[in-house]
């Protein structure tokens, strides 16, 4: 039972790296139409971008920050360089998925010779211990879920009360009327870009900080995560991406607890595909993925 | 030049050109995005070295495995297509009939990662990442496998193979049902307009595509010996949509000359360039940023491929048109 308890403080922790990974996903998304299979790697540059701040003697908060810039400046370039030339020609759906796949396949491989293909991990304290009812953290965990539940809270700020938030939220449900109204909508997509890139690398950063090491290998697995707890809220929507996080955060970590941590990955699969098969379009969305595309 | 290095390059010219006409089938003609093709190609390699291999405690039991059946040539090859096609059926179910075409693609892409890391991560199953080696050849309890006859006796077995995958592919897509599937990917709503079942089109083409994908794992493996799961990572996948997109979507002709150019092309190429240069596996994962490259050049500057495909125009309105 002890054992119990304590996979459901890491299932705390998984659920807010998750959390901030497949809400910045689903509003790439659900905002610029577009599945960036390429996400994952975005994530793990920008982890190792941390990681040499860190090797330098800089504290991971600071690479953290780092990464988020990275993330963030990274994704914009991507969309401007590759993605929305691509679009504007008018390249379907499957065009783009073949795009981004193809642009994650490079990024891993460019990053490789580099990085080498060893894992790495972040050389920082990893704070003391608290313990809370058989919940054993360390401080830094705390601090991610902390850092999750503040960025949620600044997502739900900029979509309900900002103008950019409901710019954003016009051009995700129709984006000629948008732009008909008067909302520039090219640069409302050049923020998202660089806010969910912002979410990615920082993303990135955490879930390198929440497992023992990683190595380029890990920015499938990454990408998996945040597309299953997006999917299973309902693709585009960023609370139902919230609510996905949770469930795949804790249900992946009591499997782990109850069976074994090399598989919950797999155990994200298997919601993935459960929610493919009985609600295709999410638990939030009206429309998701059952609608056809363009 | 060395035989073997003639007759290597042949089988896995033969198997890359096999399965590229069932990509090409699928995602070419049909407009399916099968981001786990490989994965039907290795279930197809695992078949047919369970039913070629001897039981697993053979061999001092070095490896763990199910199966081990010792049976005779052609049956590990059917078998190998026959599994193909059989898991094509529960995976086009859950993935063909409800969702959008770009979901379609990412959850076959995250079948074919996950179903990867399970075959890794579970040894029993198929001796995990160590995978499968000593696979007995075909006829090798008749023809020594290291002689240049039987060398060239592969290479028959796999261009018979290619032949009969060549007409069969052929005439799906040169037929009405042909024009069928290029309706449906070029207007689903259409097509079901006129009476068509894009469901029941996509999961055929996908289980066909299926039994050929398993065919070329069987003949691969039964050439290489060994099959692991490194073999079958899902960027194997990509390296095949770089041929057919390079090739020209929707022409066979284009698929088989997609595969002579990007796997094949790729990998001889590369042999001559010394790996030395720069740190250690600079030069595979440039290979691999060179397919990107070339995928994302030839969508942007040349979409329809080296060899497009052909226009089916109807000849009666073309002479109509001259006459009036």
């Amino acid at each position: 039972m002890d054992l119990y308890v304590a996979a459901f403080g890491f299932g705390l922790v998984g659920m807010s790296v998750i959390a901030i990974a497949a809400v910045g996903f689903t509003m790439q998304f659900g905002i610029t139409n577009m599945i960036n299979l390429a996400y994952g790697e975005v994530m793990i540059s920008s982890a190792y971008v941390a990681y040499y701040l860190n090797k330098a003697g800089i504290t991971i908060w600071v690479g953290m920050i780092a990464g988020a810039v990275f993330g963030a400046v990274f994704s914009f370039l991507l969309n401007r360089v590759v993605y929305a030339p691509f679009l504007r020609r008018g390249t379907s759906h499957i065009g783009m998925v073949i795009v981004s796949l193809a642009v994650s396949l490079m990024v891993a491989n460019l990053l490789l010779p580099i990085v080498g293909y060893y894992s790495v991990s972040y050389q920082d304290t990893t704070g003391g211990l608290i313990r809370a009812g058989g919940i054993v953290l360390t401080t830094n965990q705390i601090a991610i879920i902390g850092v999750a539940v503040v960025l949620m809270l600044l997502i739900h700020g900029l979509l309900r009360y900002t103008r950019l938030g409901k710019a954003m939220r016009a051009t995700a449900a129709n984006p000629t009327l948008a732009r008909n109204c008067g909302i520039p909508t090219g640069r409302v997509i050049d923020a998202v870009w660089l806010i969910t890139g912002a979410l990615c690398g920082l993303a990135g950063v955490v879930a390198a900080m929440n497992s023992d090491s990683f190595a380029i290998a890990n920015g499938a697995g990454f990408l998996i995560t945040a597309l299953a707890a997006a999917v299973l809220g309902g693709a585009g929507q960023p609370y139902g991406a919230m609510i996905g996080a949770v469930i795949i955060g804790m249900v992946t970590e009591l499997s782990a607890a109850a069976w074994s941590p090399e598989y919950k990955e797999v155990v994200a699969f298997g919601i993935l595909v459960l929610v493919m098969v009985l609600r295709p379009q999410g638990l939030l969305a009206k429309r998701g993925a059952l609608a056809a595309a363009g | 030049m060395n035989t073997y290095y003639a007759t290597n390059l042949l089988v896995y010219a033969g198997v890359d050109i096999i399965a590229c006409l069932a990509l090409n089938m699928q995602f070419g003609v049909s407009g399916i995005v099968n981001f786990s093709f490989i994965v039907f190609q290795a279930v197809g390699a695992y078949t047919a070295a369970v039913l070629s291999l001897p039981p697993d405690s053979a061999n001092g039991g070095f490896q763990i495995y199910f199966g081990g059946y010792q049976l005779p040539f052609p049956i590990p090859w059917i078998g190998g297509a026959a599994a193909g096609g059989l898991l094509s059926i529960p995976v086009g179910l859950v993935v063909l009939r409800r969702l959008r075409s770009d979901y379609q693609a990412i959850a076959l892409l995250v079948l074919s990662i996950i179903t990867n890391a399970v075959i890794t991560n579970a040894r029993p199953l198929l001796n995990g990442a160590a995978g499968l080696a000593l696979v007995p050849p075909p006829f090798s309890d008749q023809i020594d496998p290291n002689t240049e006859t039987y060398q060239f006796l592969y290479v028959g077995l796999t261009a018979i193979c290619v032949v009969i995958v060549f007409v069969l592919v052929n005439r799906i897509v040169e037929s009405p049902y042909g024009r069928t599937l290029r309706a449906m990917r070029e207007r689903e709503l259409a097509a079901m307009a006129i009476g068509k079942n894009p469901v029941q089109l996509k999961m055929t083409v996908f289980i066909v595509g299926g039994v050929i994908a398993g065919l070329s794992g069987a003949i691969l493996v039964g050439f290489i010996q060994l099959w692991a799961p490194s073999v079958w990572l899902y960027p194997e996948t990509i390296i095949l949509f770089a041929a057919v997109i390079v090739g020209g979507r929707g022409n066979n002709i284009g698929a088989i000359l997609g595969a002579l150019l990007v796997p094949v092309g790729f990998e001889e190429v590369t042999r001559f360039i010394p790996t030395t240069i720069g740190p250690p596996g600079l030069i595979p994962a440039l290979q691999w940023v060179a397919i990107g490259l070339l995928i994302i050049g030839f969508l942007w500057f040349r979409p329809e491929g080296v060899r497009p495909e052909p226009r089916h125009v109807f000849e009666g309105a073309a002479v109509r048109e001259e006459t009036g």
